[in-house]
């Protein structure tokens, strides 16, 4: 039914300044329909402008946007057909819950009692039957949150669009918002472009990632292969919990190790061959870090801190950078105990320590 | 007595101290005068009569004279339209410039406020300002018709009765527009952007929003400004002593001057607390409207 390489909405080479701030720099971003698009990135850098620009709420100074193959820079948000969550929800206080589902269709001329069964199956497709004549102020977040997701579908839109819609939920309930917004988004063969600044709920809900830091897009991909193949040391500190650790290091002589530049004598291995003595940055996610004996490993360090969580257990090390590493929920490491590590090489990630970029 | 100094100590008996201070200060400042002008419209009170305490009680008969009285039926007449047009129009301009500074624009709230300087005027002044204004031979409103064609001889706005009431109604929406138009531009700044920004995407145009948007959420703030620029304009005084003193021949008499010359002009104090009595009837009822969008305000 859906044209998988049908593009739904794309962004060339937009640019944004707020005065004299250069707020989006050079985006380009092609959306193809169907697919749920994760915007993410640390606050303030420009996720929330993105996708208001993608809405018509705030005009560009140069670049294009299309939605479905038509030009709409500069067209006003009202006739983009594009429906957004707001982090506030932003519902209609003065109305109940029916008419605020309803709104548009009212706008849009939909006899009354059409606008009322329309309601009536939104309501039921996101569990508000039993309100719809409460005011939004009389609902709890949660309910706030689902009447503005009804506000968005009740109209069949050419694409949804999100803002941080889950930040102002506990976070057991987001955790359900998330499976049900993605649920959704599949059911009605929806667009979707989802901002947050968490990349766990980027990770977990989208089919595709967009990084974004100081108004540019560092990276974008699948979630995976953002966690696989980052393409830089921001996206793969950002990418990833706990975060990845980082250590300076050195290509050994044979230019198949390197030596990390952390207290104890330490070396490993990597999976491709540089040449020697180039100074590397290594970064070592927590997760790949294997514990063991320090007697028969290249690489050790002294334990700091011990964080068990039950499930796993998070082992610090007493150094300077201080290294992460996960070990099993129950463990018997304790603070001044000298573990050894290793990783497997496929999983060391190099970069270069001036610009920060992965090493082929 | 110490468990009264107990409890104003202790809250509960601190609350009610404060209350019935604040009902002791309404009944000594507002109620017993309101008390003793309904006594006064009761009785025959005359020059001679003014300083002692107690006069003649004479009925209705004060009543019977006012509703008789040959101006009666036009001050009537003359209070309604300078109440309703005055209020119309301070209403109207006061929202369409609230309305206009609340775009965001280099200066708007710089200018917005430069519009308080007209209402901290006090009213005899602005009423010596319009006289000059209004002036027959070298008025600059008279001027300005003329030379825009509007028309072809002087009007003599304060001497002409035709013109004399519409004179007044001039310098008071001109007085009153700021207060609306301040007290509309905070109902207004208090509607929160995403409510417009998620109108649009619903596909409203910017008139749309206005009818279902900024209109509903602003009805508590339009009743209060409306309630009160019907009290303020039943007050208004220092115009028409300062504008045409409720002539020519009556031509502007509204209730509140009338009240005044009855009592002052003619010591007939007994018609004029009549009138007093009526337009505290009216304001009553007006406050109670107000009190009642005010609560509603703190419902949303
Ligand atoms: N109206 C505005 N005028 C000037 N600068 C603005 C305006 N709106 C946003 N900015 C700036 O643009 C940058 C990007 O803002 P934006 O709201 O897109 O960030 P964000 O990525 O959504 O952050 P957050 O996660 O905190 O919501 C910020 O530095 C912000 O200060
Ligand atoms: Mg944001």
């Amino acid at each position: 039914m859906t044209d998988a390489t049908a593009t739904q909405i794309t962004v060339e080479n937009v640019d944004k300044h707020y005065g004299t701030f250069h707020a989006l720099k050079g985006i380009d971003l092609s959306i193809p329909k169907g697919q749920f698009v994760a915007l993410v990135g640390p606050s303030g850098c420009g996720k929330s402008t993105l996708l208001r620009t993608l809405a018509g709420l705030e005009g560009i100074t140069s670049g294009a946007i299309t939605i479905e193959g038509e030009n709409v820079t500069g067209v006003p948000p009202r006739k983009r057909d594009l429906a957004m969550v707001f982090q506030s929800y932003a519902l209609y206080p003065h109305m109940n819950v029916r008419d605020n589902l309803t709104y548009a269709l009212r706008l849009k001329g939909v006899p009354k009692a059409e606008r009322a069964q329309r309601a009536e199956e939104v309501a039921a497709t996101i569990g508000l039957e039993n309100l719809l004549d409460r005011r939004p102020r009389e609902l709890s977040g949660g309910q706030r949150q689902r009447v503005a997701m009804g506000r968005a579908i009740i109209r069949n839109p050419k694409a949804f669009l999100f803002d941080e819609p889950l930040s102002n939920l506990d976070a057991s309930l987001r955790v359900r918002m998330r499976k049900e917004i993605r649920a959704l988004h599949d059911r009605l063969n929806a667009t979707s472009v989802y901002v947050t600044h968490d990349q766990i709920e980027a990770m977990t809900m989208a089919d595709h990632v967009v990084v974004m830091r100081a108004g540019i897009i560092e990276q974008h991909g699948a979630p995976l292969d953002l966690y696989e193949r980052p393409a830089n040391r921001f996206v793969a500190g950002f990418i990833g919990s706990p975060a990845m650790n980082f250590v300076d290091g050195v290509i050994a002589e044979d230019g198949r190790h390197v030596r990390l530049g952390i207290r104890s004598n330490s070396t490993i291995a990597i999976d491709r061959t540089l040449e020697a003595g180039r100074e590397v940055l290594v970064g070592l996610r927590p997760e790949h870090i294997a514990l063991g004996d320090a007697q028969d490993a290249s690489a050790a360090f002294t334990v700091g801190a011990v964080e068990p969580t039950g499930a796993v257990t998070y082992v610090f090390s007493d150094d300077e950078p201080e290294l992460i590493a996960i070990a099993d929920g129950i463990s018997t490491l304790k603070r001044g105990d000298t573990v050894g590590f290793s990783i497997d090489p496929g999983l060391v990630h190099l970069f270069d320590p001036e610009t920060e970029i992965a090493i082929p | 007595m110490q468990r009264i100094a107990h409890t104003i100590r202790d809250g509960v008996g601190f609350d009610v101290l404060l209350i019935a201070f604040a009902l002791f200060y309404l009944f000594a400042f507002a109620g017993l005068p309101i008390l003793y002008n309904v006594i006064l419209s009761f009785q025959q009170v005359d020059m001679f009569s003014l300083g002692s305490l107690f006069h003649e009680i004479t009925g209705w008969e004060n009543y019977v004279a006012v509703f008789n009285d040959p101006l009666a039926s036009r001050v009537f007449w003359n209070t309604i339209v300078f109440t309703a047009a005055s209020v119309f129009f301070q209403f109207s301009i006061g929202f369409a410039l609230a309305l206009y500074f609340n775009q965001r624009f280099p200066g708007a709230s710089w200018i917005r406020g430069l519009f308080l300087a007209g209402w901290v005027m006090p009213g005899l002044v602005v009423g010596v300002l319009w006289n000059w204004l209004l002036s027959g031979d070298f008025g600059v409103i008279n001027w300005v018709l003329m030379s825009m064609g509007f028309i072809d001889e002087p009007i003599f706005w304060r001497s002409d009765t035709d013109y004399s009431l519409i004179a007044v109604i001039l310098a008071n929406v001109w007085y009153g527009v700021p207060f609306n138009m301040i007290l509309l531009a905070v109902g207004l700044a208090a509607i929160p952007d995403d409510l417009y920004e998620a109108a649009s995407l619903d596909g409203a145009t910017t008139w749309q929003k206005f009818w279902t948007i900024t209109l509903p959420m602003m009805r508590s703030t339009i009743g209060a400004v409306i309630a009160l620029g019907i009290i303020f304009t039943l007050q208004q005084f220092d115009l028409f002593a300062a504008v045409t003193s409720g002539g020519p021949a009556g031509s502007s008499m509204v209730a509140q001057y009338w009240s005044w010359e009855l009592s002052f002009r003619q010591f007939d104090f007994g018609r004029g607390a009549v009138i007093a009595v009526m337009m505290i009837v009216v304001v009553l009822g007006v406050a109670a409207i107000y009190v009642r969008s005010t609560r509603q305000e703190t419902r949303l």
